[in-house]
């Protein structure tokens, strides 16, 4: 009676009779609702909103109970037959729709693991209820398809008092039909920071900025909520003045989120702060001393321009593209890694341009011993690896999930996938078949050729059909000729690098100023995903438009970011600025990476750190590869073990992911105790020794380890401290100050020496020296 | 002396992986919310692993010791055994039956026999890898690696150790490290991954150390000051350090520093004296106790497991051997194909089967003794079972098809036999369980929800469990 047409009227009361228990507490709420039976949107927005087909319960590859839905609700016709065909039709029961295990389970009737998802008066529940009582439909080709979905706002500022903001959906369908579906779609915030309520409410938890991305069936829309709070005398904040386009933008935004940033960085911070981002390399006391003293008003200028122009540049990005290249010994042999290494450093040397660069190692073939770049596909064995990492290195784009099923936070189809995996079918190796050990087929000793063949396809696994090339993002597939011996990848090298495509120049982009900022403008840097806005987007253009005008040049880019004031704040701590984490309000404080760490260190000592198989005085910046030496073949030297413990990735990932700025304890007790550091320090040959044993005063000997160390002189307290011990130690009078701190402290015997590597020990374990502040 | 190689699992940087936001964390703040005991050093992974863990489950065990038996015991030979089988099947040991009546076990284990009331076994594991490497690792971890791989590339896109895991989502609260292994690294010509916290960071990784616990002079680098340093010299360090930092507001506006600043607290309380340090102190087990586990590298390992779970760590892994074995009848693990003329049935009953019958029983004995039995899970488990039919070397080779894995502890049905295999112990007859629903049923009975989401390095989710067999539970 009810299913006379597909769009119908129910009662609400007619429902709860099928529903006693809920019945009495049932509020009283409007007392018709208007549903329709549509199985690809009805009761599929259901399934998403009670979380049915999430990752996590029945959308999981392998089901939750017996019981599995697409992820997401991606496959309509297979979910229909899941729910109405499989396990004896149990799941609905057309004569006695509440009897359905389909409601009975969610509403917690029947015992279920994952619990209770909505209640027997809610609208999921009628749109179920209804759809089975019309006798469960499939889709029908006539139905309307969802088109798009309207989200409103799409970026909004809050300001206190205000502490929530309403989201609201509109559907639009292939009929021209439009419908609210604010109540139906589901909401993921990014952060803790914020909560959202099941009809699109979002609410504050703390103040900052985050992302709410909005779903409802296949459409997704990332909406941006920031909350401010009113802080006094927020409207006369003081911004730095811009020095160029990144500031305008940057300056802009904490105007309008009402953000107060740390005032600049000092000469000190400065100076350090710009050699370990720009070169990894600490500065010497002397080049910190001899900045700080500089009185010229473009000296933070002209020390960029200096450091763009040094040698360690180059070294500092052979480093970071060696990392995510995967270049290492086991599959590109020592030499392999080597001659990488040097053409890698090579082209950073001669200031490449990066679409030159990339398109060299997008063509790399023949003899990996012979043509460096050859090992780009060396490193990468199959069509899949191959194409996961070009798209991610090049494009910015986490293709990974697409290979399984669509990809559940972006566009990404499994079509798209396999069209786009099908440019890497035809790369092939020739080389003799020699390992060390004939059981280990990951790794490759000796030369390898690089070839491209004529033949070779990828399979879609959705539709067990041969893909063709497609490009990402484009509908039409490529005008590549299918006999053509190396067509594929000719076409693919010119559309990835093209000044055109913004994917590669937007990830390019954000790549270098996350190496300088600290975080990306979109972070993780190669995650550009519909649902994972930039924080900048105007910025990201600017800086894209700016890369393609200088023609890829990545010291161009690289200074247009450092002169910057963005770049130059500092990190003092304001009620604004505390909870910001995304907008460069204060510097982004992270623990400094291993080999610049470690290089630190043996500068500041002045002693080189030993790696297996490299000569002394190489720097870890430096090493070309992972580990030249295995550990099977000799025990890792103190470097290797410093490096592993402090993060150094082992290049297989092709992910900056890869490397770990975490701090662990393990990384305390290598500070504190281990052979590398004791030894290091206590080393007669070291800098610290020289010092003890000249005639400089204890005052000139602490200013001393301190602008080594810290790029900056003491602190009264801190030189007091220091002198007072060293002076203690030479028997020589201690300032009455500090005879307390002598006393309590230098109760063993000591001399010169030894209490000068505790106070560098202590600088070189100071949180100022450990972390980019 | 190298302190790298031991592994410290307590975590506070990562803030946006654990879910606090802020950087701003007040260091006050953190040691009131943590407790002072713990010097609020796990406040972050409490308050993240709240926010991790789907939903509640009932905590059946506050700890385990996971006995990982390195190389592939033969279940044929021990606790499934096949007396009515052909010969060629069912082998030269004999059955004996035990306290459980109908539940024969060999008959070189006269003394386990007399604890088959305490444990549950699972006849029916089963999985597809062959090599060791891949079958370690799907043991190690619960899940089934890309490919079966004998030399299987440790990466961090492979899925982390259990007791990783559980540091992860739920941190030991007793100022001890949650999760300890020992005394090998495992290897079959290449590490065996799933030994490490992976892609959860180096932060969870176990406590790890290869320091023999036979050994007289059993000490951990970790516990002990090097030469030229004394406590009160690490103690001026530390009061220097601490000048230094006050100059600048870091330690106020950044948690990493903070939590990195804990670290010093901990690391130094641990090489001067802590209880810690004692926990790691085989010498203040009685002789007759340390005799009574066996004077064997795993012996005291076990013994070593209780005093460490006793002390609070969540999660102890014991490696039997760091190497596959098979060919000695005094070292190494349960390969025992017999090349080259070892047959396995000399080596087993002259090797593996006698410690594992001083030691097992003892094991269970003492945590009863101890009061510690009924809230402890014991996995005992290799990688995988061996062949049903006796190979021409008068030995077993591998068999993932169908192996036994047995369970103890006061939250498991006691005398319990879950799943079967079919006559010749070759495939699993009834009840079925695979290694991800072996890890489901480790968490689950530690009141971690198997259901619940660990992120890779890209941020793809990754579910931690398959569906824990709870009929075992008590």
């Amino acid at each position: 009676m009810w299913c006379m047409s597909r769009q119908f009227l129910i009662f609400l009361i007619a429902i709860s009779c099928c529903a006693e228990a809920a019945h009495a507490k049932r509020p009283q709420k409007q007392a018709m609702v208007e549903t329709d039976s549509r199985f690809a949107i009805e009761v599929q927005s259901v399934l998403a909103k009670a979380g049915c087909n999430a990752g996590t319960c029945h959308g999981n590859f392998n089901g939750k109970g017996g019981f599995r839905l697409s992820l997401r609700g991606q496959d309509p016709s297979d979910d229909h037959q899941w729910i109405t065909r499989d396990h004896a039709g149990r799941r609905i029961n057309l004569m006695d729709p509440a009897e359905s295990l389909l409601l009975a389970k969610p509403t917690g009737r029947v015992s279920h693991q994952g619990g209770r998802r909505f209640d027997e008066d809610s609208l999921e529940y009628q749109i179920l209820f209804n759809w089975i009582a019309c006798g469960a439909p499939a889709e029908a080709d006539e139905d309307a398809r969802l088109e798009s979905i309207d989200v409103l706002p799409l970026d909004v500022v809050v300001r206190d008092p205000a502490d929530s903001v309403n989201i609201s959906v509109l559907a639009r369908y292939s009929d021209g039909s439009s419908r609210d579906v604010t109540s139906l779609a589901v909401y993921e915030p990014s952060s803790l920071d914020v909560e959202v309520t099941a009809d699109g409410t979002v609410i504050r938890k703390k103040y900052g900025e985050s992302t709410v991305v909005v779903r409802y069936l296949q459409k997704q829309v990332p909406v941006r909520v920031a909350f401010v709070p009113r802080v006094k005398g927020q409207r006369r904040i003081q911004y730095p003045e811009s020095a160029n386009y990144v500031d305008e933008h940057v300056f802009t935004k904490l105007k309008e989120l009402g953000i107060k940033p740390s005032s600049l960085a000092s000469d000190e911070v400065f100076v350090r702060r710009v050699f370990l981002d720009a070169i990894g390399v600490l500065p010497t006391a002397d080049e910190a001393r001899a900045f700080i003293s500089n009185d010229s008003p473009t000296k933070r200028v002209d020390l960029i321009d200096t450091l763009l122009s040094r040698d360690e540049f180059a070294e500092f990005w052979a480093l970071k593209w060696s990392d995510v290249l995967r270049n290492e010994e086991k599959v590109l042999d020592v030499k392999g890694v080597e001659v990488y290494h040097d053409w890698i450093l090579q082209s950073m040397k001669e200031n490449k341009p990066i679409d030159q660069f990339v398109r060299e190692l997008l063509l790399g073939r023949g003899s990996t011993f012979e043509n460096p770049p050859a090992n780009f596909w060396r490193s990468v064995r199959t069509p899949i690896a191959r194409s996961e990492t070009t798209a991610r290195l090049f494009l910015g784009v986490r293709l990974g999930c697409a290979k399984c099923h669509n990809h559940p936070f972006d566009r990404w189809t499994q079509d798209d996938y396999y069209d786009w995996t099908s440019f890497f079918a035809r790369i092939d190796y020739e080389w003799e078949e020699k390992r060390r050990d004939k059981f280990d087929k990951n790794e490759f000793v000796g030369d390898q050729v690089v070839k491209i063949t004529d033949e070779g396809e990828v399979k879609n696994a959705r539709t067990g059909v041969n893909a063709q090339p497609r490009f990402l993002g484009l509908h039409q597939f490529a005008d590549v000729k299918a006999t053509g011996t190396d067509q594929r990848i000719e076409e693919l090298a010119a559309w990835i690098t093209s000044a055109d495509n913004k994917f590669f120049v937007k990830s390019q982009v954000n790549r270098i100023w996350f190496h300088l900022m600290g975080r990306g403008l979109v972070e993780p840097v190669d995650d550009f995903r519909l649902t994972n806005p930039a924080s900048h987007p105007a910025l990201l253009n600017a800086l894209a438009d700016r890369f393609v005008s200088s023609k890829f040049d990545l010291r161009a880019l690289a200074r247009d970011i450092l002169i910057s004031n963005a770049y130059q704040i500092g990190s003092d701590i304001n009620e604004t600025n505390q909870n910001d984490e995304l907008n460069y309000s204060r510097v982004v404080m992270k623990r400094y990476q291993a080999e610049v760490l470690l290089d630190a260190q043996c500068q500041t000592i002045g002693r080189p750190a030993k790696f297996n198989g490299y000569p002394e005085g190489m720097r870890a910046v430096q090493l070309p590869g992972d580990r030249k030496v295995r550990r099977r073949e000799a025990s890792p030297a103190d470097g290797d073990l410093f490096l592993e413990a402090f993060g150094k990735p082992e290049r297989l990932l092709a992910c900056e992911c890869e490397r770990s700025d975490e701090t662990t304890l393990n990384q305390v007790f290598i500070l504190c105790a281990d052979d590398g550091m004791v030894d290091r320090l206590a080393d007669p040959n070291n800098l610290l020794k020289q010092l003890a044993d000249s005639d400089m005063s204890n005052r000139a000997i602490v200013d001393e380890v301190f602008l080594s160390a810290l790029s900056r002189f003491p602190m009264d307290s801190e030189r007091g401290v220091a002198v007072a011990m060293l002076n203690h130690a030479q028997g020589k009078e201690v300032d009455s100050e500090y005879r307390s701190v002598t006393d309590q402290y230098l109760d063993d015997e000591v001399d010169r020496w030894v209490v000068l590597q505790d106070i560098v020990w202590a600088l070189i374990n100071s949180k100022e020296y450990v972390f980019r502040h | 002396m190298n302190l790298v190689n031991g592994k410290f699992p307590i975590q506070l940087s990562r803030h946006q992986q654990l879910g606090v936001q802020s950087s701003v964390l007040h260091r006050r703040d953190a040691i009131r919310a943590g407790g002072a005991g713990l010097l609020g050093l796990n406040l972050p992974k409490i308050l993240a692993a709240r926010d991790k863990v789907k939903t509640p489950l009932v905590q059946r065990a506050k700890r385990v010791i996971f006995l990982f038996q390195w190389g592939g015991p033969s279940h044929i030979d021990m606790f499934d055994m096949k007396p009515n089988a052909p010969e060629e099947v069912r082998g030269p040991l004999k059955p004996i039956q035990s306290v459980v009546p109908g539940l024969p076990i060999c008959e070189l284990m006269p003394r386990m026999s007399k604890y088959m009331d305490q444990v549950c076994l699972i006849r029916s594991v089963h999985h597809t890898m062959t090599n060791h490497n891949s079958a370690g690792y799907y043991a190690l971890s619960g899940h089934e690696p890309p490919s079966n791989d004998q030399r299987l590339r440790d990466s961090l896109d492979l899925y982390p150790a259990y007791g990783s895991v559980v540091d992860y989502l739920s941190p030991a609260t007793t100022g001890m490290p949650t999760s300890v292994s020992y005394p090998y690294t495992i290897r079959d010509g290449s590490i065996t991954p799933g030994q490490h916290a992976s892609f959860l960071g180096k932060a969870h990784d176990p406590f790890f150390f290869e320091n023999d616990p036979n050994d007289d002079a059993f000490t951990l680098p970790q516990l002990r000051l090097p030469s030229g340093l004394s406590a009160s010299r690490l103690n001026r360090r530390r009061f220097i350090q601490q000048t230094i930092d006050k100059q600048t507001a870091l330690l106020e506006s950044s948690g990493a520093a903070q939590g990195f600043d804990l670290y010093y607290d901990r690391a130094i309380r641990m090489l001067t004296s802590d209880k810690v340090r004692s926990a790691f102190d085989l010498t203040q087990e009685s002789e007759s106790v340390r005799e009574s586990y066996g004077r064997t590298t795993y012996g005291q390992s076990c013994l070593l497991s209780r005093r460490l779970i006793e002390s609070g760590v969540k999660f102890v892994t014991v490696y039997f051997s760091n190497s596959i074995g098979g060919r000695s009848i005094d070292k190494g693990g349960w390969d025992t194909h017999g090349f080259d003329d070892t047959r396995m049935f000399e080596i087993i009953p002259k090797y593996h089967l006698p410690i594992t019958e001083q030691t097992l029983p003892t094991l269970l004995e003492d945590l009863q003794q101890r009061g510690l039995y009924d809230d402890t899970l014991v996995v005992w488990m290799g990688e995988f079972g061996r062949t049903p039919k006796i190979n021409k070397n008068v030995s077993r080779d591998h068999w993932p098809q169908c192996y036994t894995v047995l369970l103890a502890g006061g939250c498991v049905k006691q005398g319990y036999v879950y799943g079967s295999s079919d006559s010749h112990g070759a495939t699993p007859d009834e009840n079925p369980v695979t290694p991800e629903d072996l890890a489901a049923t480790i968490y689950y009975a530690l009141g971690i929800d198997p259901a619940t989401e660990i992120y890779t390095r890209d941020d793809r989710p990754l579910v931690i469990g398959g569906d824990p067999v709870t009929e075992i539970f008590a």
